[in-house]
């Protein structure tokens, strides 16, 4: 087919929105992707400013939602008009407000498909639930070739729409539930976002997982028959952060993302400790928040090293900028990470990183320090060596810039567009 | 009249442990004993002792028509006599024959010639003083690590007392030559040298044993009609390799013993070519041409020059840091930490450390680390402890 596809396409988060690399990924790939598709982009929570050519982003916080329940809605190039709310996060820590919606249907019946037990914060559900029935009335009637869902939340919406409409479903595999909280909390009884994933990938047409990592996880972890899938890297629209000097005195190891369970907070601390035997020259600059953020805390206390931690918080843009111009090391000694944004935004702010063998990012980040995330023996040699020695700085950031440069959203758009060929 | 020269290279390093930042200023022993005991073993049994007996019976057949050049490194040289003195000893038995030369080097193997001219100069004597005390030999002839050359390394060398020296044949230094002949340097008269012919040297190097080669299988009847082939227009042919191709690098199964032992009868066979030593060959020949080189060469990889051990940010931080300590080792008289110093100036630790470990399936070969940096980490972090043990 060589004519453009249309493509609706399903999001959680979208800029200037953004509390994780769902958001950026998403970003970058339909920047990059409005070239060769005509895009529809439905999601929870868009601004009015936020456009993009060859791109209608549907925004449901701009939904006529519960006012006038029978109102006809119609997708306009730009944005819907809606009252309300849903800061939906997809992540276990709810860090915003958000207020009630209106149910548009009967959610009832809904919810208790989905379960109640949830860990991302009391109605999850309840705005997945009401996503999937505002998206079904939001496309009715409209013509698209491919539908196009990002990760679990939306996956019910995509499996409704294909089920109703009949058009091949794309799911794109950002996290999975198995990396969150571990495979044997992910398989019990209880947890209600595996059985998402797992029904949905099932019934996908293909499974765009954005990392070989992620696709052996769910082909492993969910039973996915590995013909299904079509990895596609994440990329990067690298920007030009000047090295900013470091005076405080002591040189600055960044971990940057969410305090949770899968990015191996434990062995961070385990590694400092290692490393501070030798070289106590050094702080840790925890970047994020999480679920786990105190009892990081809590092992830096008992491990003695408290006083060689800063704990950021959660960091805006232009600060996350500033602690990666000044930052030494990288260190990501994620547990199971399906990608890792992060990682490429260090690399591309000169950064040397030393990174989890168990991640996405280190299947492109071909010339970073990389070890098994329990091999913390390792992980502090090689910071060690990062912070002391030279021509190792010199070369891992050489050959990675070389790398980042290369790392472009077009290449991305290029290979998801091949996933569509033959679909449509 | 063409005279086929082949050269031996025989070396082994003093290989590092592992050795992470938490033994620096508290773990000084650094070399992998067990390891380099194992590897030195297993060459001796499975290539040195078998293809000195092969050379030996090749020398008594042909009744000393076949000759053999040798080079030794003085780490292996010590390795021999910390654990098989039996390999010199039959050495010893080559050189009886009076078929056989041995060349001098760098005792350490070091790139020494390019970073240091002392010590290169120590290191030239002492391996001088090793071949005299194991072999009461005095070489004549010069071979650099990794036959490095330039102008300036052969006035070294003839400085060292040498007669003549070998290196690689590169295009680049012969322009439209062949390597076929021997040749003089226009700043050093008077200091012949004798070239590697590398396509014939690597066909049994290299590719002795790829199926997909078109000349596969080669065969001693093969490669003498190559020779005799090459004779009107040559008057040396250089065959220099690593010892360890008989039985290492090409393993018994490929049938590289066959070859060499069927090769000096066919080779024989043809009145225009016979064998000589390097010495022999520098001597018996007047230089054909004279040549110039301000580039540095080598022997290694495709580019022949010394980004195998110099190319990147960390194998020219890791030597210059060796080099930098040579004052103090040198002032503090110690024969230990000088001895240790030496140990640590062998190329091959560089050359593990190359990025082209990544892109290069040779560098993969030769190396016992997954990766360059590991390789790099592991040797700085040496540096560190013994930089603190030289106060």
């Amino acid at each position: 087919m060589s004519r453009r596809p249309k493509i609706l396409m399903l999001g959680w988060e979208f800029p200037p929105y953004l509390t994780g690399g769902l958001g950026t990924a998403c970003f970058g790939l339909v920047n990059a992707l409005n070239k060769y598709a005509d895009i529809t982009l439905i999601v929870p929570h868009s601004s009015k400013e936020q456009k993009l050519e060859n791109v209608d982003i549907v925004g449901l916080n701009f939904y006529g939602l519960g006012t006038k329940p029978d109102e006809p809605v119609s997708i306009k190039k730009g944005v819907e008009v809606v009252e309300v709310d849903a800061e939906l996060s997809p992540y276990p820590l709810k860090t915003f407000f958000y207020k009630d919606i209106k149910a548009l249907t009967e959610p009832g019946e809904i919810r208790a498909l989905y379960g109640s037990n949830d860990p991302y914060g009391a109605n999850i559900m309840e705005k997945v639930a009401t996503y999937t029935e505002v998206v079904v009335k939001v496309t009715e009637g409209k013509d698209f070739d491919v539908i196009h869902a990002h990760d679990w939340v939306t996956y019910p919406a995509a499996l409704k729409l294909k089920e109703l409409t009949g058009k091949p479903l794309v799911l794109h595999l950002h996290s999975l539930e198995t990396d969150r909280v571990g495979e044997e909390v992910a398989k019990g009884d209880w947890d209600s976002v595996y059985k998402i994933e797992k029904q949905a990938m099932d019934k996908a047409d293909r499974v765009i997982p954005v990392s070989n990592y992620t696709k052996e996880c769910a082909v492993i972890h969910y039973g996915i028959d590995a013909d299904k899938f079509y990895p596609v890297h994440n990329a990067i629209n690298p920007e030009d952060i000047a090295r900013i000097p470091n005076d405080t005195g002591q040189k600055i190891v960044l971990f940057l993302g969410r305090v949770t369970f899968q990015k191996g907070p434990e062995f961070m601390v385990d590694t400092a400790w290692k490393l501070i035997q030798r070289y106590p020259n050094v702080v840790f600059f925890v970047a994020g928040v999480g679920d786990m953020l105190d009892a990081l805390k809590q092992l830096t206390i008992d491990r003695g090293i408290f006083d060689k931690f800063i704990f950021g918080g959660f960091l805006s843009k232009s600060n996350v900028k500033r602690i990666l111009a000044m930052s030494d090391v990288y260190f990501m000694p994620s547990v199971s990470e399906p990608f890792g944004l992060s990682a490429l935004e260090a690399a591309a702010a000169d950064v040397p990183c030393v990174i989890s063998n168990q991640s996405g990012v280190s299947e492109v980040l071909q010339f970073s320090l990389k070890a098994d995330f329990w091999d913390t023996d390792k992980f502090a040699n090689y910071i060690y060596a990062l912070l002391n020695y030279e021509g190792i700085r010199q070369d891992t950031t050489e050959r990675t810039r070389k790398i980042i440069n290369e790392l472009t959203w077009d290449d991305s758009a290029q290979d998801v567009l091949e996933v569509y060929k033959g679909l449509y | 009249m063409a005279s086929v020269v082949f050269y031996f290279q025989v070396h082994q390093p003093f290989r590092i442990k592992d050795y992470s930042f938490f033994k620096i200023g508290v773990d000084h022993q650094y070399f992998a004993i067990q390891q380099n005991t194992e590897i030195l073993h297993r060459i001796a049994d499975n290539c040195y002792l078998p293809t000195n007996g092969l050379i030996r019976q090749a020398i008594q057949r042909t009744k000393g028509k076949f000759k053999a050049t040798f080079s030794f490194s003085g780490t292996v040289l010590e390795q021999f006599e910390l654990h098989r003195p039996e390999v010199i000893e039959s050495f010893r038995d080559l050189l009886k024959t009076g078929c056989v030369e041995f060349l001098g080097e760098t005792f350490y193997h070091s790139l020494s010639s390019v970073f240091s001219e002392t010590e290169f100069e120590r290191q030239v004597l002492l391996h001088k003083k090793k071949l005299k005390e194991l072999f009461d030999y005095e070489p004549a002839t010069f071979r650099n690590t990794e036959l490095i050359f330039n102008d300036r390394i052969a006035e070294l060398a003839k400085n060292m007392g040498f007669t003549g020296m070998v290196t690689e044949g590169t295009d680049r230094m012969l322009g439209l030559h062949t390597p076929n002949h021997i040749y003089e340097l226009e700043s050093l008269p008077e200091f012949p040298l004798l070239l590697r012919n590398f396509t014939l040297s690597d066909d049994i190097s290299f590719r002795f044993s790829d199926t997909n080669w078109p000349a596969y299988p080669l065969t001693p009847a093969k490669f003498s009609d190559w020779l005799h082939h090459l004779a009107p227009e040559s008057e040396t042919i250089g065959l220099f390799m690593d010892y360890e191709t008989f039985g290492e690098h090409r393993q018994v199964e490929t049938g590289i013993f066959s070859f060499l032992a069927g090769l000096p009868e066919q080779v024989l066979k043809h009145d225009k070519l016979d064998f000589a030593t390097a010495s022999e060959a520098l001597a018996r020949y007047r230089p054909f041409a004279q040549l110039e080189c301000s580039d540095t060469i080598s022997w290694a990889d495709e580019s022949r020059d010394l980004s195998a051990w110099l190319a990147d940010n960390m194998q020219n931080d890791a030597v210059e840091k060796v080099y930098s300590l040579e004052k103090k080792v040198l002032a503090s008289g110690n024969e230990e930490l000088i001895k240790t110093w030496g140990r640590l100036q062998t190329s091959d630790h560089f050359y593990y450390m190359s990025a082209k470990y990544w892109f290069d399936p040779t560098h993969q070969s030769f190396n016992p680390y997954r990766s360059p940096y590991d390789a790099y980490i592991n040797f700085m972090n040496v540096l560190s402890d013994f930089e603190r043990l030289l106060g």
